[in-house]
């Protein structure tokens, strides 16, 4: 009995050994630490020289090199430092030229493009008409399997006019082609990746971008340096290395330690502690990404009655969510549009009014009390998203309503919603989302696949707005939509997500609203 | 001898030829693949024509007897993610995976042997219950917790270390201690008991008798015979540590197969998981094999039972 309190004892005391040894007092978080300021233990963490690496910790690996391939944003974000789009969006997210000067329609079917002159891939070649060309066919070409082809299958022609001029060819009226050219497209170049072919063109790319590939590691890090012959100039931050961190947890301590300068996503119940931090800094944008609540129509439920449908929008209080859930970090939406959206009008705002939400139930002859409902949601796919829905479970539990809250795995989330197997409700997340018609089309149709609201007569709106070319015409007709789909309430509009920056405090940074990690637009504090 | 080892081989054979087939059926039950890749706004036409492309329209036993000929010829086809051969990705991370499970092995057992001896040399004493909390701590200390504690620690405090990553020895430190602190435990402990057996046995009582000084009966006499059944929970380990990697890699961004199989798990990129899956049922079950047919050449009676 002795012997065995006396081991007991010895554990108890090794453990909390153990913890004093990781208490903030002992191991001096706050300002006490053991190195004094200023004199960092790392090179990397010495102030400002301007030759210095920017470090950027990202949270998964490119699936290739090659431009035009993978279609998730992961990679898309490395290699825009090494590719040029021909049209980019500036920090609001209005299209600004880029390889391409100047672009315009000769008629519904035909867009010609006017390219720079004068610009080299990094290898030497020249860029040119046939460069473009070569980048559309390349996603048109099924052997090539690019996950960007069901987007752009409306072309039928890339013409080379001349060195510097593309015309376009589409088989019908294509008015997104635009956006699909800014956010999709980006330049390889050419002979390299025919010569090399595209195995090896995945592992070492050539664009006419701010940085040169030098090395790319697979799951460790991707090392880029500066194009000292960039057309815009060269990017005053010499050499960029990507490094992929995927634990949360980990990322946060390589950026205290000063081993990264840069970071996304930083979850809200960690802000205070990069604010605290001696080297760090929040940065924040409302990204184009918003969340929302789908009350879905595809499941035969209460949730088919449109009443049922304002009712919940009336008992969900937003502001509430937005400021206790998220703290604040992300921006309320209204309507089905964000506000960095270029066709996004002001709808009307249901606001939060509990007795008009038990009304309007009643009015569809349902007992508050009585109702159940089921709501979905991914889990650590969104800022915050499980306790959202926790959160919303218990506003609509104050009317009486009892919700089920159901946490997917993201695979088995968007399988549920493609497969019409949700029930009343699901949270989803949607973006970049700079035009209407990629939210519209694909979030209130009846065969797209993340649609979680049909309606004959909305349908019906919709299919009439989209090949509609005037852009006047055009605006009207998602305008209305925008208000139509309000009036439904086809969903619970949540927000545009807020997105957290960590950011060394040497480092001037401003996060874009297109999520993407220019380092070209960086520099060092001198 | 040469029908023990057929009838062995064979068993292993068995062995792979399962766990492919249950991790085949398993790993379709988790859903379709297709739609991770395209981009969401893809039509459901192109989603459809994505699956005839990978073959996931036909049905499953044909895709089935397709994936297993394949196999049997080293082909697990190409990610669907990077389009490289799953296979290849797989054993171009086995380095890294090996790099650290050995040496945690490795740290263990310096770890585990000393704490192990001594404890029984010296059993009921406060050293020997120090020895045995300490080991046990280690064990129930979550490896994930454990990971992020030694980072804050080693890297974020007092810098001494990096937060993870790969490519050197440094970068080898926390992971490796992460992944020994549960190892040492059972190894400690094993080390124990088998030593405190051994010391009680006639002949090393003669050698005490005959003045052998104690570092030599510990190091030398009651060592030897200590270590016989160690080899074999050492082995038994070393798959375990090998699998247990998957977090402590994750945490410590260790760019090793454990990584590449839960990220490819998490995008439903199938032929990686297979040719992973493939991989370390092979280790294993080969590791086992050795371990056994050693143990059949030492001690001849395992080969009749």
């Amino acid at each position: 009995m002795l012997r065995k309190n006396r081991m007991l004892l010895v554990l108890l005391l090794l453990f909390a050994v153990f913890l004093t040894a990781c208490t903030p007092e002992t191991a001096g978080t706050a300002p006490t630490t053991s190195q004094p300021a200023g004199q960092p233990a790392t090179s990397t963490e010495s102030p400002a020289a301007p030759s210095q690496e920017l470090i950027i910790g990202f949270e998964a690996d490119a699936a290739t090199m090659l431009a035009n391939t993978d279609v998730n944003y992961v990679t898309d974000i490395q290699i825009r430092n090494i590719y040029d789009p021909l049209i980019d969006r500036d920090e609001k997210g209005a299209l600004i030229p880029s390889l391409a000067t100047e672009w315009k329609n000769l008629d519904p079917l035909t867009w010609e493009i006017k390219l720079r002159e004068g610009v080299t891939f990094t290898n030497g070649e020249p860029f040119n008409a046939e460069a473009v060309k070569f980048n559309i066919d390349y996603i048109l070409d099924e052997k090539n399997n690019s996950f960007y082809r069901s987007r752009w299958k409306d072309i039928k022609e890339v013409k080379v006019i001349d060195d510097n001029t593309v015309h376009v060819i589409t088989s019908q009226p294509f008015p997104t082609l635009l956006l699909r050219i800014t956010d999709d497209l980006l330049i390889m170049a050419p002979k390299h990746t025919q010569e090399v072919g595209l195995e090896k063109a995945a592992m070492n790319p050539v664009g006419t971008g701010a940085y040169k590939f030098e090395k790319w590691t697979r799951d460790d890090s991707l090392k880029l340096v500066a194009n000292e012959d960039y057309w815009q100039g060269p990017p005053t931050i010499k050499q960029l290395t990507f490094k992929i961190i995927p634990e949360f947890s980990a990322r946060l301590s390589a950026f205290l330690s000063g081993e990264i300068h840069l970071f996304k996503n930083v979850p809200v119940d960690s802000v205070e502690r990069v604010k605290n931090s001696e080297n760090g800094t929040i940065a924040m944008v409302g990204s184009s990404r918003i969340n929302y609540l789908a009350l879905n129509t595809f499941y035969d439920g209460p949730l088919k009655d449109k009443r049922v449908r304002q009712a919940l929008n009336y008992a969900i209080d937003v502001d509430e969510l937005l400021n206790s859930v998220l703290n604040g970090n992300g921006t309320k939406m209204t309507g089905p549009l964000s506000k960095v959206n270029v066709d996004y009008t002001e709808t009307k705002d249901y606001g939060y009014d509990p007795d008009k939400a038990i009304a309007l139930l009643k009015e569809a002859g349902i007992d508050p009390k009585s109702l159940k409902l089921q709501l979905d949601t991914p889990n650590g796919r969104y800022p915050m998203d499980t306790h959202v829905a926790q959160a919303i479970a218990s506003q609509l539990q104050k009317i009486g309503i009892q919700v089920n809250v159901q946490a997917n795995e993201w695979g088995n989330h968007l399988a549920k919603i493609r497969q019409h197997e949700m029930k009343d409700m699901f949270i989803l997340g949607w973006g970049p989302a700079f035009d209407a018609q990629g939210t519209i089309e694909n979030l209130f149709t009846e065969k797209a696949p993340y649609s979680g609201f049909y309606d004959k007569d909305v349908e019906a709106m919709i299919q009439k707005a989209l090949p509609v070319f005037d852009p006047a015409e055009r605006k009207k007709a998602f305008d209305d939509l925008q208000h139509r789909l309000v009036d439904e309430a086809a969903w619970v509009p949540l927000w545009q997500q807020g997105d957290l920056y960590a950011v060394s405090k040497n480092l001037q940074f401003t996060p874009r609203p297109d999520e993407k990690f220019l380092v070209f637009e960086m520099k060092w504090n001198q | 001898m040469l029908d023990y080892l057929i009838k062995r081989m064979g068993q292993v054979i068995v062995v792979l030829f399962l766990a492919l087939t249950t991790v085949f059926f398993i790993i379709r039950l988790s859903g379709d693949p297709t739609a991770l890749f395209l981009p969401p706004d893809a039509p459901r036409e192109q989603l459809e024509e994505f699956r005839k492309t990978l073959g996931f329209d036909r049905p499953l036993y044909v895709q089935y007897t397709e994936f297993i000929m394949n196999a049997v010829q080293g082909d697990f086809g190409n990610s669907l993610r990077t389009r490289e051969d799953a296979l290849q990705m797989v054993l171009d991370r086995i380095p890294a995976t090996f790099q650290l499970a050995f040496t945690s092995l490795g740290l263990s057992l310096l770890i585990a042997l000393p704490i192990g001896i001594l404890s029984a040399y010296k059993r009921n004493t406060l050293l020997d219950q120090t020895g045995v909390a300490f080991t046990v701590l280690g064990q129930a200390l979550p490896s994930f917790w454990l990971g992020l504690i030694l980072i804050y620690l080693f890297a974020v405090q007092l810098k001494w270390l990096p937060t993870g990553g790969g490519g050197s020895l440094i970068h080898l430190i926390l992971p490796a201690m992460t992944l020994a602190a549960y190892s040492v435990a059972r190894f400690a402990r094993f080390t124990r008991s088998t030593m405190l057996d051994v010391l009680r046995k006639d002949y090393i009582r003669t050698a005490k008798a005959s003045g052998v000084p104690t570092y030599k009966i510990l190091s030398v006499y009651a060592l030897k015979n200590t270590l016989i059944p160690i080899i074999t929970l050492v082995a038994l380990d070393l798959g375990v540590l090998l699998g247990g990697a998957v977090i402590v890699e994750a945490v410590f961004s260790w760019p090793g197969m454990g990584r590449l199989l839960m990220q490819s798990l998490l995008n439903r990129d199938f032929p990686v998981v297979m040719a992973g899956v493939f991989l370390i049922a092979f280790i294993y079950s080969v590791m086992n094999f050795v371990v056994d047919v050693l143990y059949a050449y030492v001690n001849p009676q395992i080969r009749f039972k």
